[in-house]
């Protein structure tokens, strides 16, 4: 369990985490969504008591992360996968880390097996691929079987087979009754992984739900319907009160309404329907309307030069 | 399935000795300390032995001569051998980003700090000091008779070399946590140690003398081979000013270590 309130973290004049509270709960994969910049990693750093709050607190299983005299066994966490010594081979930086908690070395070997890191530990770590290196971070975290996981940004850098092995691993440890908080920009990765959402942008809390609200409650709902009659369905809705659009002949277009609302509605006025449907929203468009004022860096399609227009070089 | 095991209590004793082992373990698993120590064993052997095969081949041998005089000799070049491997200790996990799983294991900075500054500093002063007697002995074995290995005066001369071996590099440790930077460390040790306490006095301003008989290096020196003879220095005060340095810089570093951010 991780509970989190009123977690400011300001750099200057940079406020990076604003007045941020929500609680990541056990037996769940809690999704931490936002955009480039949106504070999700100094959130985690907080959480881990490597960088200081400005204000508010963080308690990990009840207390801060850095009172543990055996940080191992409460909290995993990967955050940045290049952060090691290179010089290291994997299988000694899992050695200091084991050290450090005065956890039995044949619980490296263990966990280089689980994460199937195998010959590779031997291996100096600056030889190590992305996807390597994320594996000996994974490997880390979950030395000493803790109950607490923290991955920012797990999957970047693994090929197929280990997103696939990511996903399965998040489930496993979460119905083992772990906390599991994952961070991520990849909204469709979340769809498939997370129970539970926590989206925040400019640092800011902007939702914290179930995956499945989020998708079928704080996004837009749409209702798609086909009718033979559509210009007296039209009516009759547009009556009522519903926001509809007609988008081609027969196909109208209903807001913020559910298929249930507008199916009685027709059958009341005994108005055929061809085709009754909602429209699934992608996890995708809803983080984007619900971040949508909230991305720090926006890209920006390049303006056509006009012809007349006059460049200074 | 997790289970909610009741926590068992443990000392803060016992997080400092596995910190101590986990250091341990992280200075020998790198090339980099190896290397260090090689350096300091070739200058400290080597030139022990040189300065052994000289006094042998002396026409007129002074009859009081030491071998421990080279382990004096030698251990000043070689000092910042060590002092690059307490540097380097440090200052890795900034360059390298490692500080971030380390503070992960180890959060408890303090006990971090103390296990670190430990771990290298006792490896270094072990180290250079068992150096120390090979470059004595190397240089008794090399002069053939014509240098002395009085036992009292060993002693006496590797607990100096021991102190301003252990004094230099926890000023090493504590720039390290400090600047949290390879390169500014070793600029400011070489500065501190070596550049600054030779430099200064040559201008002929007595108050840039003042500021370089306060300095370490120039402490160092004296307390190794009692020069100079002439600025008062007494091996009280170069004692006294080798620890304020050392304390004054760890506590400094210290202070940055359990204070910031990990490694904004």
């Amino acid at each position: 369990m991780i509970r989190i309130r009123g977690l400011t973290k300001r750099y200057g004049d940079v406020l990076a985490v604003d007045d941020l509270s929500f609680d990541v709960e056990p037996g769940k994969v809690t999704g931490f969504l936002g955009p480039n910049g949106a504070g999700k990693s100094t959130t985690m750093r907080m959480i881990l008591g490597l960088d200081r709050p400005s204000s508010g607190e963080v308690l990990v299983n009840g207390q801060p992360f850095a009172a543990y005299a055996e940080p191992l066994r409460e909290v995993g966490a990967l955050l940045d996968p290049g952060a090691v010594h290179s010089g290291r081979t994997g299988r000694n930086h899992l050695r200091v880390a084991a050290r450090t908690n005065g956890l039995p070395l044949r619980r490296v070997e263990e966990v280089i097996d689980q994460v199937g890191l195998g010959s590779a530990a031997r291996r100096r770590i600056k030889g190590y691929s992305l996807g390597m290196r994320q594996r000996l971070g994974i490997a880390a975290a979950l030395l000493a079987d803790p109950r607490v996981l923290l991955f920012d940004e797990p999957i970047n850098g693994l090929d197929l087979d280990g997103v696939r092995w990511i996903r399965d691993l998040l489930r496993r440890l979460a119905d083992d009754g772990r906390t599991v908080l994952v961070s991520s920009h990849l909204m469709s990765e979340m769809e498939q992984t997370a129970d539970r959402l926590v989206v925040i942008g400019r640092g800011r809390l902007i939702a914290n739900a179930t995956t499945a609200e989020i998708l079928n409650g704080l996004g837009r709902r749409q209702v798609r319907v086909r009718s033979p009659r559509p210009v007296e369905l039209l009516k009759h809705l547009q009556e009522d009160g519903f926001a509809v659009e007609q988008l081609d002949g027969q196909e109208l277009q209903v807001e913020d309404r559910t298929a249930e609302e507008v199916g009685e509605l027709a059958h009341h006025f005994h108005i055929p329907l061809h085709h009754l449907s909602d429209v699934q929203q992608s996890l995708e468009q809803a983080f984007l309307e619900l971040t949508g004022d909230s991305v720090e860096y926006h890209g920006h399609r390049a303006e056509p030069v006009d012809a007349a227009t006059e460049v200074a070089l | 399935m997790t289970t909610d095991a009741m926590p068992v209590r443990i000392s803060s004793g016992r997080v400092f000795a596995r910190a101590c082992a986990a250091e341990w373990t992280r200075l020998w698993t790198v090339k980099a300390t190896w290397w260090f120590l090689a350096v300091a064993a070739s200058i400290m052997v080597g030139l022990g032995a040189v300065a052994g095969l000289d006094a042998g081949s002396d026409p007129t041998p002074s009859p009081n001569a030491s071998a421990w005089a080279a382990a004096h000799f030698t251990v000043l070049p070689a000092q910042f051998a060590f002092l690059a491997l307490v540097l380097s200790a440090v200052t890795s996990d900034y360059a390298t980003g490692g500080i971030i799983p380390t503070l992960q294991w180890t959060p408890r900075r303090t006990i971090l700090f103390l296990a670190r500054t430990g771990v290298a500093v006792g490896t270094a002063t072990v180290a250079g000091t068992v150096l120390a007697l090979g470059s004595a002995v190397a240089a008794f074995v090399a002069a053939r008779s014509a240098l002395s290995l009085p036992l009292g005066e060993g002693i006496h001369g590797l607990a100096t070399i021991a102190f301003v071996l252990a004094a230099g590099t926890a000023l090493a440790a504590g720039l390290g946590f400090l600047l949290r930077n390879t390169a500014g460390g070793l600029v400011s040790v070489f500065l501190l140690i070596l550049l600054l306490p030779l430099i200064l006095p040559q201008f002929g301003y007595a108050w840039l003398t003042t500021v370089a008989d306060l300095l370490p290096g120039s402490r160092a020196v004296f307390l190794l081979n009692g020069e100079p003879t002439d600025r008062g220095f007494t091996n009280t005060s170069s004692v006294i000013v080798m620890l304020a340095w050392a304390i004054g810089m760890a506590v400094l570093g210290w202070l940055r270590l359990i204070r910031d951010d990990a490694n904004h």
